[in-house]
């Protein structure tokens, strides 16, 4: 680190001190000339000229140095265009630079002269042209004849001739070319010799240095692209092949790459389409080094932006994908040890070509990922380490359809999943899926929902390769979450359509195992209750909608019994009893049969598997409420299950949970409807206050007063529930004994929050009575 | 330069030449870095003029022994003074022993003098051609020299094949050099170039140099002086296998004289070109290529010529396959 600070300095010090001297010599130099002393003002160029012969200078310092002298050389290029030019002395004076000893000054005047030379007109500028850069050659040390070279390239850049034969001028822009051309390979060469100067250790500086020094040549094409005269036939049958030749033969990594670039960026894009072929003959060459990938991404990329400007920049006879893409496959199989991630970078490149000039063609973007997956079907070893990249590749046409259909239209899209890693291949399952539900695409049909999900396999059942230990169980729902999401978006219009689809989801999901179902099973049921109600809607039209209907609720059935040996007992009960009144709803006799069967199972969960007393609770309010509300059972069925409902309530383990679910059982002998009834209500008034009856004796038997207390209320609430509704043996007597009661106990409360919320309800409840039924109840 | 170590200085001596305004004068460097221009002559030219002899008084007399005028052409060879070669002498008597008793002139005219050899100046032997008046007197002559200036022309030499050759160091260097001919005249512009067939030394830089090689005496007695005339770099850095370099060097940029061979057994002036590359480590690896030099008339040195000339390709004329 010392040692580099040390350097700078050391360099910064010579720098300043060959700054000096220039300033002093162009500054004698400037006098002389003023006083029309050439031959003393030439000789103090030449010294100034000799900092540039210097050794120890970095490219970054010399270049410095470099542009201070040649801004000095415009004044003598001035005095020289005002002076000697009427004289037609300037043949004479290209004679006289040459007689100086050191090369590097003497080419450099020579070069300055030239230029003059060339503007007299006097002597044909080809002929000086060519001269000048001949005599370059002279130097050969790498940095400094860049430099000259790129002062003969900068100095000419006004004189080079642009025109065509037809034209009367001493030269043509054929002599330009050739001009330049030379210029350019012998700074090419020099460009290259610089990496075999030194030792091995420096290597990387030694790039660095190089790399510092690239825009030298690169110079040259760019010059080359700025004559008009350059045409495309010029470019294609010369100018390119001239190029490439020199890049080829150079066999430096360094230069092809920033060259190729070059080439791209400099040059027009018709240019580019004309000469496709022989550009990419080039990349293909077997030169291991090149990195073709950028090169090859670069023109992919700004042809591409060509044909999106306008599409008939391209002509119809240049298939721009299939000659990309036939290199590309060309390429990467010629090179072996290429790297994945070049492969994958070429492959995505051509994926954009194909989205973005031809977004109608998919089977172009199919195209590319077939070849990709041979790629790697061949030689599994490439795809090692690249799931990132491939991943990234993957999400391209992704991003760009915004659409998944067109997505599973593309065969080879999900096999190449099989090359990512595990844990990429659910985050880009996740994406796509994200993706699916957040632009609200509907899969609409069963093979493509087939398609879909074996694409998203992953998320859907174990994998072979997914890691031993188990994943973070937040992670898990939210993906699995998704996946419940995702079934909604599985949707067709046609009902037929949607059974399909469904069963389709079912055969994918149930391969879940026990972790996942009771994420996605769910959404199917409510799927498939959906459906029912659809059908039971199109009853008219449809006539075998009994048959279908039938078919769903099996096919309900089936899913929930997977939960069921899965084990999610209250998931089971609670969409056991859901889908039992839909059954009901159909109102048709083997649903009928089937909803028994989900009621009774509910009741076989409830009494087999639910042992915590709330939890029970909570389930036989469910069973109560279910059945409450269904409408289509026969009497035959529907006594044996209000028994039973009636049984369990007064089973239960707590006097106060027995209390309450009896009392609910009220409602079902109130309200409770059957086929028999035809859909009105069963009214058995005297079962109802025979369960009322029995609650307020259960809440009798509470040992905490402050429960029974409240429970009183409750069942008081009751009773004028069902006086509300047209019960009328309800009578006076028997509210007014309930609210006695409650007044009796009541003083005996310890008093806290929950006294004070009971004392709130039973005057609430007392001020209802009186505002509706005008009964007060005065205290003794 | 006058000379006149007269006694009494009763006199003083001139010669002036017919042609003196329109005679071409060239420019020398005299032994003391002075300069003096004297007049040209080529190979038979006449040399004619006037002595024109001074009295310093009017009406004093002058008695004298007779006058003569030489031509004179020696080689003065520097380590041996005391000899002088004369190998031309040409005598004229202008006046008869008597008294001269006013200033006046005599014509005199040497008729296409042979002149066979040019006029050198080096660092050990001087050739040179003069006029010298004597005007003989009892005690001490009155003696009067004027130097003359001889340029030997030669014409387009009938062959002159380029230079051509390949030489090198075994598995070190080869390299392949090739100037565009053997004979150059002294206004002339050597082309050539150098093609580097094999490079296993870091080369520094390359130069080409002319060296200028007198010879005089004979046999045991030969003295060599080597006097490196220039030093031009033709390549700056290392180049690789397969590069090759332009040469254009300007003669007429230096102080030349043609080659002379044997000059009345006496000296000789030769030239080479020497070809040195100098590596990093500073060592030196040099060819050394005689060549010819010969004065052309200056009539045909048209400055359209050299015009032409300063734009010789190197790399076209002579290419090397």
């Amino acid at each position: 680190m010392t040692g580099t600070l040390a350097m700078e300095s050391e360099q910064a010090k010579y720098l300043e001190a060959a700054k000096e001297v220039v300033k002093r010599e162009a500054f004698n130099m400037q006098r002389c000339l003023d006083k029309g002393q050439l031959m003393d003002g030439l000789r103090h160029a030449t010294e100034m000229l000799n900092e540039l012969r210097t050794s120890i200078l970095m490219p970054k310092s010399y270049y410095e140095l470099y542009m201070m002298v040649t801004m000095e050389l415009t004044h003598l290029t001035m005095y020289m265009s005002a002076e000697f030019i009427k004289e037609n002395k300037i043949a004479d004076l290209y004679e006289l630079v040459q007689h100086a000893g050191n090369i590097i000054p003497r080419l450099y005047l020579l070069i300055t002269v030239g230029v003059v030379y060339i503007k007299s007109k006097e002597c044909s500028r080809k002929d000086i042209l060519q001269d000048l850069v001949e005599m370059c050659r002279g130097v050969q040390h790498p940095l400094r004849g860049l430099f000259l070279r790129n002062f003969l390239l900068t100095s000419t850049r006004d004189v080079l001739p642009d025109v065509d034969e037809t034209s009367a001028d001493t030269g043509t822009v054929d002599d330009s070319i050739d001009f330049i051309l030379l210029n350019f390979s012998e700074m090419n060469k020099l460009w290259v010799r610089m990496q075999h100067q030194g030792h091995s250790r420096d290597r990387t500086k030694r790039e660095q240095e190089r790399l510092e020094l690239k825009i030298l040549v690169g110079t040259n094409l760019e010059r080359l692209s700025r004559l008009e005269g350059v045409t495309v036939s010029k470019y294609q049958n010369h100018v390119l092949p001239a190029i490439l030749k020199q890049l080829i033969n150079c066999k430096d990594s360094i230069a092809q790459e920033y060259l190729m670039d070059c080439i791209i960026q400099v040059f027009p894009d018709e240019f580019h389409l004309k000469t496709l072929d022989i550009f990419l003959d080039t990349c293909c060459q077997p030169q291991g080094a090149v990195n073709v990938r950028n090169i090859l991404i670069s023109k992919i990329g700004r042809l591409s932006n060509y044909a999106q400007a306008d599409p008939s920049n391209i002509p119809e006879d240049i298939k721009l994908f299939e000659i990309f893409s036939g290199k590309v496959t060309q390429i990467i199989q010629s090179r072996t040890e290429m790297p994945p991630e070049d492969i994958l970078a070429l492959q995505s490149a051509l994926i954009k070509l194909a989205l973005n000039v031809y977004p109608s063609e998919t089977g172009y973007v199919d195209q590319v990922l077939q070849n990709s997956f041979n790629i790697f079907e061949e030689d599994k070893s490439r795809a090692k380490g690249c799931s990132t990249e491939l991943s990234r590749m993957l999400r391209v046409p992704v991003d760009h359809y915004q659409d998944i259909l067109t997505i599973l239209q593309l065969e080879h899209f999900t096999p190449l999943f099989s090359f990512l890693d595990h844990r990429i291949r659910k985050e880009l399952c996740v994406y796509i899926m994200e993706h699916v539900i957040q632009t609200d695409t509907y899969i609409d049909s069963h093979d493509q929902v087939d398609l879909f999900l074996t694409m998203m396999t992953c998320l859907i059942s174990d994998q072979p390769d997914q890691p031993k230990e188990p994943e973070d169980p937040e992670d898990f729902e939210l993906q699995q979450s998704l996946v419940g999401r995702a079934v909604h978006q599985m949707t067709s219009s046609v009902p037929d359509q949607q059974f399909l689809i469904l069963n389709m989801c079912k055969k994918h999901l149930l391969n879940g195992g026990d972790k996942r179902i009771q994420y996605t099973l769910p959404s199917l049921v409510f799927r498939a209750m959906e459906l029912c109600r659809v059908y039971f809607e199109l009853k008219e039209e449809d006539e075998k909608w009994e048959k279908k209907v039938c078919k769903i609720l099996q096919y309900i059935n089936s899913l929930l019994s997977a939960l069921v040996k899965a084990e999610y007992w209250d998931l089971a009960l609670r969409l056991f009893l859901q889908s039992a009144l839909i059954c009901d709803l159909m109102g048709i006799q083997t649903a009928e049969t089937i909803a028994y069967e989900f009621v009774s199972r509910a009741f076989a969960i409830y009494e087999e598997e639910v042992s915590d007393s709330k939890a029970q609770l909570v389930a036989i309010s469910l069973i109560i409420a279910t059945f409450e509300r269904t409408i289509n059972f026969s009497e035959e069925n529907h006594e044996p299950l209000r028994s039973q409902c009636l049984r369990a309530s007064s089973k239960l383990l707590k006097k106060p949970d027995q209390c309450r679910a009896v009392s609910l059982c009220a409602h079902i002998y109130w309200s409770g409807k059957n086929r028999e009834n035809e859909g009105s209500a069963m009214r058995e008034t005297k079962r109802v206050l025979d369960s009322m009856k029995k609650a307020v004796r259960i809440s009798n038997q509470c040992m905490e007063p402050s429960v029974q207390v409240q429970l009183f209320v409750e069942l008081l609430n009751k009773y004028i529930y069902f006086l509300d509704n047209g019960c009328t043996d309800v009578t006076q007597a028997m509210i007014s004994q309930l609210v006695g009661k409650i007044r009796d106990d009541m003083p005996g409360l310890e008093a806290s929050e929950a006294t004070n919320q009971i004392v709130q309800h039973f005057n609430s409840t007392l001020a209802y009575i009186k505002s509706k039924h005008g009964m007060s109840f005065p205290t003794s | 330069m006058v000379s006149w170590l007269g006694y009494g200085n009763s006199a003083t001596v001139s010669i002036v030449l017919d042609d003196e305004e329109t005679r071409t004068k060239v420019p020398v460097l005299l032994e003391d870095d002075g300069k003096e221009y004297q007049h040209l002559f080529y190979d038979g030219d006449n040399v004619s003029g006037k002595v024109v002899i001074k009295l310093k008084q009017e009406g004093k007399k002058l008695e004298h022994q007779g006058i003569k005028i030489e031509f004179l052409g020696q080689i003065e060879i520097y380590y041996d003074r005391g000899n002088h070669y004369e190998f031309v002498k040409l005598d004229k008597d202008l006046a008869r022993p008597g008294d001269m008793t006013e200033s006046c002139s005599f014509p005199f005219e040497f008729l296409k003098v042979v002149k066979q050899y040019e006029s050198y100046t080096g660092r050990n032997v001087r050739l040179r051609y003069f006029l010298r008046v004597t005007i003989s007197r009892r005690l001490v002559d009155i003696i009067h020299e004027k130097e003359l200036m001889v340029h030997q022309l030669s014409s387009y030499p009938e062959t002159n094949s380029s230079l051509k050759m390949e030489v090198g160091i075994e598995d070190c260097l080869h390299i392949e050099f090739e100037y565009n001919r053997s004979k150059y005249h002294l206004n002339d512009v050597i082309v050539g170039k150098i093609y580097f067939i094999l490079v296993r030394i870091k080369i520094k830089h390359m130069e080409l140099s002319i060296i200028k090689r007198e010879t005089t005496g004979s046999g045991p007695n030969t003295y060599n002086e080597n006097e490196q005339i220039n030093r031009y770099e033709i390549m700056d850095g290392a180049p690789v296998r397969g590069e090759s370099i332009p040469i254009r060097l300007f003669l007429s940029a230096y102080d030349l004289t043609p080659t002379m061979k044997d000059v009345n057994k006496k000296f000789s002036v030769r030239y080479y070109l020497n070809l040195v590359l100098v590596d990093e480590e500073d060592r030196r690896y040099f060819k050394q290529q005689e060549i010819t030099l010969w004065r052309k008339s200056p009539l045909s040195l048209k400055p359209e010529n050299r015009g032409v000339a300063a734009l010789e390709s190197p790399q076209k004329e002579n290419s090397v396959s």
